[in-house]
């Protein structure tokens, strides 16, 4: 079992004042490492419309490298603008995750619209940063990663990794929705693809992950981190239904694998759980696994889904 | 091309159709068999929920020269799809091809927005008892949006030359509003092409295919294309992107391009060789056109007014004066 020793909330969006598109959450952090301090890509949200319902922006907080909870800066403003009327990224761009490539960083991203019968559907758009990731150019109006004759909708959950001179993304698919107590709720499964260029994708075609606590479970945010010969991968799961609470809500899970193709699902290795109480005691989701200087840490969510910020855990001895 | 119409064929008003359907038979698309010729149309039903349409797809059987119904569809054709899928608000049209011993249809599934009415998508299903029922090969889309075609991927015509698939098709370039106007978004559709070895992958050429005649936002829907005499025949319609329900002049108009190498398209209008009647069935409007072989003719089956309210006509190229 690996041994996280939890370090404590690094970042509440609750306490930044009077920045109108970051008002709460800060979902799925992103780590680009720079020489003196991280920048950690997140999402969050204003307050919600008049009918409830959110947009979701992406931006940053940069921390000191030699101590994690020392915020040096706030993204001023979001890194991608929302997409114009009738695109799939009109009310939302949710996670992102980045990457180097020569002096580019590229971002893979969520882009969420709204739909009549449910509530929204996500596909995976990709943008270009020229300016250290700074700010972030879309490459298309349309999505990289759109729905498939098997994975009819909520593609969403990018993660990119450059593994083997191949890029690699791994994601989440939608398999149906299912009504609880009338209400749409969807259930997805982590999938992955490959490309030799990052922008024309195979994908495997399969749920790589076995699902555990029920048939409909829903699986998020495979991060995945390669050491010590393996591929380890950290995600997120939940039941179907009253998900927004303790009982039911995301826990965090682990695979592993040594081909990138067949995985290998162990939750109880995962190493890191809910606390007693605080910041992190209903749920924890969206694990970003990453080393600096020597240290393995994870950043993740708690409550209520990043509601409240990220935190961090630093791994006690190796990833096996 | 010159064609001879042949009047108003179908009236779905005047008939029983399944799934509770009453009025539209749009997009008529033609299978042929030996002795007869199975058209497959979309017709509409309310949605209980919130009184919106809902498209199916029905058929009706008509002997090989159009001029008696034998039969008209009494089940369900294909399934609308389950709760957010892409075709879950209806399958507006259906492109149904033989290859070799196997009926594929491609479809175009419509699902409702919030920002704006719908989306669409492509998918694929195969019949296994002569295109009476057809089973979608999975939930979700064969051909979709992606980085330069970002909504609106649909109205699928599929032919197989030289043993590749050719699909040509539409997609989206942009929602707008009126100027000044309250109504809901509009949009502005393109033909585009792709092609396939597999029917299962999927190239894009990735631009638009036809020349606008009007203006940039001029829309173009419903490709269908024929080989005749040496050279691709493709018909279309196109109509304003604005104000194009009930102002005729506005409205839907037949449009026409050939090419020699399925790579180059000449738009050629003025010899499209058919247009709006003075009067009559399809005297405001003229959309949703199918040309096919049947026998030794080629055939032009389309909409008119109200885009096919009242049902579909039918045409019939007339052979130049060679001797």
């Amino acid at each position: 079992m690996h041994n996280w020793k939890k370090l404590g909330r690094v970042f509440n969006p609750q306490e930044i004042r009077n920045v109108e598109w970051m008002r709460e959450f800060a979902q799925a952090p992103s780590v680009l490492i720079f020489d003196r301090f991280i920048r950690v890509y997140f999402s969050c949200r204003p307050l919600p419309e008049k009918n409830g319902q959110y947009v979701s922006y992406s931006g940053f907080v940069e921390l000191n490298r030699s101590n994690l909870f020392e915020i040096i800066r706030v993204s001023e403003k979001p890194i991608l603008k929302l997409g114009d009327v009738g695109t799939f990224d009109e009310f939302g761009t949710y996670p992102v995750s980045v990457i180097r490539r020569g002096d580019e960083v590229i971002g893979y991203y969520g882009g969420w619209t709204r739909c009549e019968s449910v509530p929204f559907n996500v596909a995976i758009g990709v943008a270009v940063s020229h300016d250290n990731g700074e700010t972030f150019s879309k490459l298309g109006s349309g999505p990289i990663l759109s729905y498939c004759v098997d994975e009819p909708f909520v593609i969403s959950g990018p993660k990119i990794r450059w593994f083997n001179d191949r890029w690699h993304l791994f994601y989440i698919a939608g398999r149906k929705w299912i009504l609880a107590d009338g209400k749409p709720e969807p259930v997805y499964k982590i999938r992955m693809a490959s490309s030799s260029d990052g922008f024309n994708w195979e994908r495997h075609g399969k749920d790589i992950i076995d699902s555990k606590v029920e048939e409909n479970e829903a699986q998020a945010s495979p991060d995945v981190f390669f050491d010590n010969g393996k591929y380890h991968m950290f995600f997120s799961y939940r039941y179907s239904s009253n998900y927004r609470g303790k009982e039911k809500g995301y826990r965090i899970g682990y695979a592993y694998s040594h081909d990138l193709n067949h995985w290998v699902r162990d939750d109880t290795r995962a190493g890191i759980d809910v606390s007693e109480e605080g910041w992190d005691s209903e749920m924890i989701s969206y694990p970003h696994v990453f080393e600096l200087d020597g240290d393995i840490y994870m950043f993740y969510l708690g409550n209520q889904v990043g509601r409240f910020g990220f935190g961090a855990a630093r791994l006690e001895g190796k990833l096996t | 091309m010159k064609w001879v119409k042949l009047g108003k064929i179908f009236d779905p008003t005047k008939h029983e159709l399944p799934n509770d359907c009453h009025e539209f038979a749009q997009s008529p698309q033609a299978l042929v068999f030996d002795d007869f010729v199975r058209i497959y149309f979309s017709t509409r039903k309310r949605d209980p929920v919130n009184q919106k349409f809902l498209s199916h797809i029905a058929f009706v059987d008509m002997d090989n020269h159009f001029r008696n119904i034998i039969n008209i569809s009494t089940g369900t054709v294909i399934e609308l799809g389950g709760l957010g899928c892409f075709d879950e608000h209806g399958i507006f049209p259906m492109n149904v091809v033989r290859v070799k011993e196997k009926i594929y249809g491609y479809t175009c599934g419509w699902n409702r927005r919030v920002s704006v009415s719908v989306d669409t998508s492509i998918g694929l299903a195969v019949s296994e008892d002569n295109g009476l029922t057809f089973r979608k090969i999975g939930d979700g889309p064969i051909l979709t949006s992606s980085l330069h075609e970002p909504f609106l991927v649909g109205d699928p015509f599929v032919s197989v030359i030289n043993d590749a698939f050719h699909m040509w098709y539409i997609y989206g370039t942009k929602w707008m509003t009126r100027p000044g106007a309250e109504a809901p978004p509009d949009r502005v559709y393109k033909i585009a092409h792709a092609v396939s070895y597999d029917n299962r992958t999927w190239i894009r050429d990735g631009r638009q295919l036809i020349g606008d005649k009007l203006h940039p936002d001029e829309c173009q829907a419903l490709p269908a294309v024929v080989h005749h005499n040496g050279r691709y025949h493709m018909y279309f319609c196109y109509r304003e992107a604005f104000d194009f329900r009930k102002n005729s002049k506005r409205g839907y108009r037949i449009g026409y391009a050939y090419s020699d190498d399925l790579s180059n398209w000449v738009r050629d209008d003025d010899h499209a060789g058919i247009d709006v009647s003075e009067e009559g069935w399809d005297s405001e409007m003229q959309c949703y056109p199918h040309v096919f072989r049947c026998g030794d003719k080629i055939y032009l089956l389309y909409n008119g007014n109200q885009f096919g309210r009242f049902g579909f006509g039918l045409a019939v190229l007339e052979e130049s004066g060679n001797p």
